[in-house]
């Protein structure tokens, strides 16, 4: 399953970055979202999937029963998952504030500040 | 010792309330300072004259090989002494030149770093420490010549005076470096006396020629000497100081400082006379045709530059001699004459000598000293000037090699130097009166005292030679030299071919300086037409290309473009990675597809389609619906690949991600196609190509894995010593719960920035 | 074994937390914003004085054993960085009694600083490479909101490619923790650093150095991904600029000088060498880039670049000595830096305007300011005997000494530029005449007199001075950043030191 995610992995990286690279202001907001989705999913595919083996101690045991999946990642991303939509949501109303105030939601209008 | 050094700038720091408090008197009372340093350095003459050496240690930096040791022998012991003693009349000379002046303070703060900065530059035997007093000397000149700050074209000026010496003093720190790579130390003293051949090392041409960059730079050789006569814009008291004893003195300093260890290449003395002869050709050939009395002299500084150059690039016992006493002979009056240049431009109100005539009369002083001053420069008997010249004549002509050329260079600037002698004597002082903007006086003592005195040790050191020379200058034509130095000063020596030459160049100038209201219209023209060539156009050139280069590489890189910047970051990151696996991993492409159940291919089938789609689509909705379905099947893969706690956090982080781009997104414009059809292209070709990377990454990385995961550490030890059967969440909230602290910050510090965004508003802030 | 690692973190989030829980007392935030920072520079000193008695201060958190828990560890190359974190922050502290306006303060501008300042630190001082990632976010976030604080439509503009460009990092930066993952199975640096060694075939690990290395990169402004930093530092209110200015890209090069001194240290023939043509055009192009501009807070924005060049340069050639300049560099150009924004803000104060060419005059009338002025902008030019002449000086000797010739020569036409640049400034800022159409010069003639105007000067005669301390009195500097290059060019003390010298 590990190289099929790969395969699915770079095409979710390339959507993301080929979104990233629009000039519409919703698309590139999109794009973000798209490559912290990949990410997300790299590293849960770089460490190793298992199937229903959930990183759960039964009851009565002091350990799990038999091999399970490797929790660390799954915390890793669980933050990171957190993470991502504090920035997203920040993100999101930036855009709709710079749209209000710009006027347009054509990025390759937002150059004042740099020339 | 130290304090001696540092003695200016403490005193520089309490300039302005003695400004204020000393009133008028204020020249005479700071002049205390170097008065009584002149005192202090004339001290160690008996120590010194032997042709030892002294040095005196303070410690600084030593991890960096630098210290505060002070080397003083007869070469720093005469610039020690023109600096201080001729900085006594420079300040006296300023407090009358700028009395009522409102930055009078603030001059001499400036003033006084200066001359301090200069000390230390000649005194310093740690090649650091001296790059540190160089950098001062050229920001404190900077200060001085932009010293009328309103004024543009001082601005201006002082601009170039600091960049091109700032420029080579950049050069001379890579060469000073270079040296002690060379010689294994920073500390002039040890590296005069090391054995070493530096001629052979392979880093000698290296070191030579950023040294010499910024020795060349400093003391205004050819052709980077337009600095010097535009930093006329200074004050009058600072380019006396300037040209006399300072600032171009320090090139000039450091060559004959370093010359025993650089000269044993035959490189050094065929630079240094190649470009000394030039620039002396070119100072005597300026200061001739100019017209202001501040150019003419400016000029003949560059000439004077040219000639002490050449001579240490002579590298003959006897043009070290030449040297010092060139070198001392050219302080005394130069500071004389640009003194005198002042009380005049002071008195008269103009600085054009074509209006000046007939003020002997009027100023009977200055004339007597000016006249003194310009005997000195023209190098007649009975001057310490004549002494120079004659020695001058006497080096070229005995030189080890080019030895005709540099006696015509000589000669010939002998004869327009003569011209120039008269053009600041002769020329103002008699003859018809001029018509002067004010009516001149002679000019007050405090004006007059640096030239008396100044010309009056001219004259007496031609009469008696002997006194110097048994002082300090055999000592510092030795440390120039390097070897003991037997020598005996004097004014006749006979008639020989030195003296023959003199005459020869005396009537020769003579005749130019009585044909030079005829030349100089002419050659005034000619300058003016050359000037697109010089070497002061190439310099705007620079300043242009500099701009240039800079505005349109700004225009290019920083375009406001983010997609541009986007584009480039990609590239550059998918590059650089997509590279480096190949050539430093290799290619392996699997395609071990079999292992997967038929329900995941559907998740990732639904992966790759809603992705696609969210990404292609026109319609906002079809891409936001799209992408929940993406989240939803990035849960599910979580879900059914063991992590439910992800799959439930996804979910929920999914719909909540939904609503808000409905709720805001929907109030900006529809999807259109803002972008070509190749920029659409070209970002799918990048895109793709990422993603191609990303593919051979994660495959590649699923091949390798060098460790097992510390992961079973914590499948162990949650239950019994972390006390939690779901180990993510035990993971989370104790082993690594400063990660969660993180998020929570991180959650919060996204909630207040919103906020803000949402309720403080530019327009209600611009609002009455 | 100490808690003195733990203090520099928690003191600004307590000071964050309690900010916001005193919302509505404005009173209250700045009271607490200078009482707190000048906790956090007292504890990080105490933290520098712990690490150089005992090399490194290291602590588990929550008390379970490395590699299994977050460790905090502090080498002297973190406890200096969060020294000058405690200097930049009071003097900011200070500085923003009188220069943040009203509406900003109201709306969280007291716990965003705390807090930008806590993922600072955290940065510094973290020993684990995801834990490293959440700081990075804290720290960016509250960046985002510091930049966007009141709303002006340059802000949104600047904060849009910031906010982009940062967050494609950030992305880059999970992803190459996920792979290293993925190969080593661990995330405490320490750790990582002591597996990487063993592993006999890196060409993957290269492959992941990489993406940090544009990660970081991308933080620090490196050449050619420095955009979204002159596109937005000129854009929020002055006391912003200058902290972003001091400590954010410094953050990125200490990720950098980490990673690559302690991780990524296998094929440094290849990696250290795209350091070093990286850093050379940074140098290059930042220096350019601000010879271009007419701004005042631009040009410094763009110098901010060209001087991130020297410090990777003394990263990239990778000796002794050269370690010790990206050290002393770093020292001086955050004291510097900062130093100038807040100058910036105070003629920005007197005249209303950062366009050169709508400023002049200051020299005549506020002499003390043009020298608080020229000692930051000379060091900034490396100009002896200031702080950014020592700096500048070793990058250079140790680039000549590593017969790296080329790049020694663009460091130092850069230095010249440099020097031209701050001429610029000061000619037109300082000496040029007060242009005519200027009307508002009340304030510069001392006409009007505001009443706390001390807190403007304060910070800048404290950074001033300390500028000139680091170059007057440079032993004790330079040994400190000598210890700090020793720490990093023996990896082994860290690993040591982490993981108590035992293998897990």
């Amino acid at each position: 399953m590990e190289s099929l995610m790969a395969y699915v992995i770079g095409i979710l990286f390339a959507a993301a970055i080929y979104m990233m690279l629009r000039r519409s202001i919703v698309k590139m907001v999109i794009g973000l979202i798209l490559l912290s989705n990949a990410a997300n999913l790299l590293i849960f595919a770089v460490s190793g999937m298992k199937r229903g083996a959930p990183p759960l101690i039964p009851e009565g045991a002091s350990a799990p029963l038999g091999p399970v999946a490797d929790p660390l990642p799954q915390a890793l991303i669980l933050t990171a998952i957190v993470i991502a939509f504090g920035v997203l949501a920040f993100a999101v109303v930036l855009i709709r504030r710079a749209y209000e105030i710009v006027g347009t939601d054509d990025l390759d209008q937002m150059k004042d500040t740099d020339t | 010792m130290l304090l001696a050094v540092l003695s200016g700038f403490l005193l520089a720091a309490f300039a302005p309330l003695l400004t204020r408090m000393a009133g008028k008197s204020i020249g005479w009372l700071l002049a205390v300072l170097p008065a009584s340093l002149t005192v202090y350095f004339a001290s160690f003459i008996p120590q010194i004259q032997g042709g030892d050496a002294l040095l005196i240690e303070y410690t600084w930096m030593p991890g960096l090989d630098i210290s505060l040791n002070f080397l003083l022998d007869g070469l720093s012991l005469v610039f020690a002494l023109l600096i201080s003693g001729i900085g006594t009349f420079i300040l006296i000379y300023a407090g009358s030149y700028l009395k009522g002046h409102p930055n009078l303070n603030r001059f001499y703060v400036i003033m006084l770093c200066f001359m301090a900065s200069m000390l230390g530059l000649v005194l310093s035997d740690n090649l650091i420490t001296l790059f540190v007093f160089w950098e001062l000397t050229s920001i404190t000149s900077y200060m001085l010549i932009g010293f009328n700050h309103e004024d543009m074209d001082a601005r201006k000026c002082a601009l170039q005076g600091l960049f091109v010496t700032v420029a080579g003093g950049l050069a001379l720190m890579a060469g000073l470096i270079l040296l002690a790579v060379m010689t294994g130390s920073y500390s002039l003293h040890e590296i005069l006396n090391s054995s070493e051949a530096l001629g052979s090392h392979g880093l000698y041409t290296a070191a030579l020629i950023c040294i010499l960059a910024g020795t060349f730079t400093k003391s205004a050789q050819t052709p980077f000497h337009f600095w010097l006569p535009n930093a006329m814009a200074a004050p009058t008291p600072v380019s006396a100081y300037l040209h006399s004893a300072t600032m171009v003195k320090a090139g000039v300093y450091l060559m004959a400082r370093l010359n025993p260890a650089m000269s044993d290449g035959e490189l050094w003395g065929q630079v240094l006379m190649l470009f000394g002869g030039a620039t002396m050709l070119v100072g005597a050939y300026f200061a001739f045709s100019s017209t202001g009395i501040k150019k003419v002299l400016a000029y003949s500084t560059v000439m004077a530059l040219g000639t002490l150059t050449l001579l240490i690039g002579v590298g003959t016992e006897l043009a070290m001699t030449a040297f010092v006493c060139f070198l001392v002979a050219h302080s005394l009056y130069k500071g004389a004459l640009f003194m005198i240049a002042g009380a005049l431009d002071h008195e008269t109100g103009t600085k054009d000598i074509t209006r000046m005539g007939g003020l002997r009369h009027k100023m009977p002083m200055t004339a007597l000293f000016g006249c003194l001053a310009a005997l000195s420069l023209a190098g007649l008997p009975p001057l310490f000037g004549f002494i120079a010249k004659e020695l001058l004549f006497e080096a070229v002509l005995e030189a080890p090699f080019w030895s005709t050329a540099a006696t015509l260079a000589a000669v010939v600037s002998a004869m327009l130097v003569v011209g120039v002698a008269g053009l600041v004597a002769v020329k103002p002082f008699f003859g018809k009166p001029g018509n002067t903007p004010k009516d001149p006086h002679d000019a007050p003592l405090g004006m007059l005292a640096g030239p008396a005195v100044l010309s009056v040790i001219a004259l007496l050191f031609g009469l008696l030679p002997f006194i110097p020379q048994n002082a300090v200058l055999l000592a510092a034509m030795q440390a120039v030299y390097g070897q003991p130095i037997d020598t005996y000063l004097s004014l006749w020596h006979g008639i020989n071919l030195p003296l023959m030459l003199s005459g020869v160049s005396l009537l020769a100038g003579i005749g130019l300086l009585t044909l030079w209201p005829r030349l100089q219209p002419g050659l005034y023209a000619v300058n003016t037409a050359a000037s697109r060539f010089g070497p002061e156009a190439g310099y705007f050139k620079v300043m242009e290309g500099i701009t240039h280069i800079a505005s349109w590489q700004t225009r290019v890189l920083q375009n406001g473009v983010l997609g541009m910047y986007l584009l480039i970051m990609v590239a550059i990151t998918f590059g650089l990675t997509g590279y480096t696996l190949i050539t430093r991993y290799g290619l392996h492409l699997s395609l071990q597809l079999g292992d997967s159940h038929f329900y995941e291919w559907g998740i990732a089938l639904l992966l790759v389609v809603s992705a696609v789609f969210a990404s292609s689509t026109h319609s906002r909705l079809g891409s936001v619906a799209s992408m929940g379905v993406l989240g939803f099947a990035v849960a599910l893969t979580f879900i059914l690949f063991s992590a439910p706690d992800l799959g439930i956090t996804q979910l929920l982080v999914e719909t909540l991600t939904v609503i808000l781009l409905v709720l805001v997104l929907f109030k900006l414009p529809e999807f259109v196609n803002l972008s070509s059809p190749f920029e659409r292209y070209r970002d799918l070709t990048v895109a793709v190509f990422a993603g191609v990377v990303m593919v051979l990454v994660v495959l590649a990385t699923l091949d390798i894995q060098y460790f097992e995961s510390i992961s079973s550490y914590y499948i162990e030890n949650s239950a019994p010593l972390a006390y939690g059967r779901n180990i993510v969440n035990v993971i989370l909230v104790d082993y690594r719960a400063l990660d969660t602290l993180g998020e929570i910050f991180v959650l919060s510090l996204a909630a207040l920035g919103v906020l803000s965004m949402l309720k403080l508003k530019a327009e209600d802030q611009h609002k009455p | 074994m100490s808690s003195a690692v733990v203090y520099p973190i928690l003191l600004p989030l307590l000071a964050g937390a309690l900010s916001l829980a005193l919302w509505r007392s404005v009173r209250w935030q700045r009271t607490l914003g200078v009482v707190f920072n000048a906790a956090l520079l007292w504890a990080s000193i105490w933290l520098l004085q712990e690490v150089m008695e005992h090399g490194f201060v290291t602590m588990e958190m929550g008390s379970w054993p490395a590699p299994f828990s977050i460790v905090l560890v502090a080498d002297v190359l973190a406890a200096i960085m969060v020294v000058l974190t405690g200097i930049i922050g009071l003097a900011i502290a200070i500085y923003s009694l009188v220069s943040t306006p009203r509406g900003h303060e109201k709306f969280g501008y007291y716990p965003l600083m705390h807090l930008l300042l806590a993922g600072v630190a955290g940065s510094f001082l973290t020993g684990d490479i995801f834990n490293l990632f959440v700081w990075f976010e804290v720290m960016l976030l509250a960046s985002f909101a510091l930049l966007t604080l009141g709303g002006e439509r340059a802000q949104m503009e600047g904060a849009i490619k910031y906010v982009t460009l940062n967050l494609f990092s950030s992305a880059i930066f999970l992803t190459a923790v996920g792979l290293l993952y993925g190969m080593v199975g661990t995330l405490n640096m320490a750790d990582i650093a002591q597996k990487v060694a063993q592993v006999e075939d890196p060409g993957m690990l290269t492959v992941v150095a990489m993406l940090f290395m544009v990660s970081f990169g991308i933080k620090a402004a490196a050449f050619p991904l420095f955009f979204w930093l002159p596109a937005s530092y000129h854009t929020p209110q002055v006391a912003v600029s200058a902290l972003f200015a001091g400590l954010l890209t410094k953050v990125g090069v200490y990720a950098l000088f980490r990673m690559f001194t302690l991780i990524f240290t296998q094929d440094v023939d290849y990696t250290h060498t795209i350091l070093l043509w990286a850093a050379s055009l940074t140098m290059l192009t930042g220096v350019l880039g601000a010879a271009a501009q007419f701004e005042f807070r631009r040009i410094l924005s763009f110098h901010i670049i060209s001087q991130i060049g020297y410090m990777m340069l003394g990263l990239a050639l990778y000796t002794p000595l050269a370690l010790i300049g990206g050290v002393f560099y770093i020292m001086h150009h955050i004291i510097v830096k900062t130093n100038l924004f807040l100058v910036s803000g105070i003629t920005y104060r007197l005249l209303g305007s950062y366009e050169l060419k709508d400023l002049g005059g200051v020299y005549k009338h506020k002499p003390w300011l043009a020298i608080l002025f020229l000692i930051p902008a000379l060091s900034l030019a490396g100009i002896p005997p200031l702080s950014g002449f020592f700096a500048k000086f070793i990058v250079i000797r140790a680039g000549i000494e590593a017969e790296a010739y080329v790049v020694t020569g663009i460091a130092l036409l850069v230095g010249l530029l440099t020097l031209y640049s701050m001429i610029k400034i000061w000619a037109e800022v300082f000496w040029k005449k007060l242009p005519e159409h200027v009307t508002n010069t009340a304030r510069l003639e001392g006409r009007i007199k505001d009443k706390h105007n001390w807190a403007f000067y304060v910070p800048v005669v404290g950074l001033a001075v300390c500028t000139l301390i680091i170059g007057l009195n440079g032993q004790p500097i330079y040994e400190l950043a000598e210890k700090a290059a020793t720490q990093l060019l023996n990896p082994q003390l860290y690993i040591d030191a982490v993981l108590g010298g035992q293998q897990p």
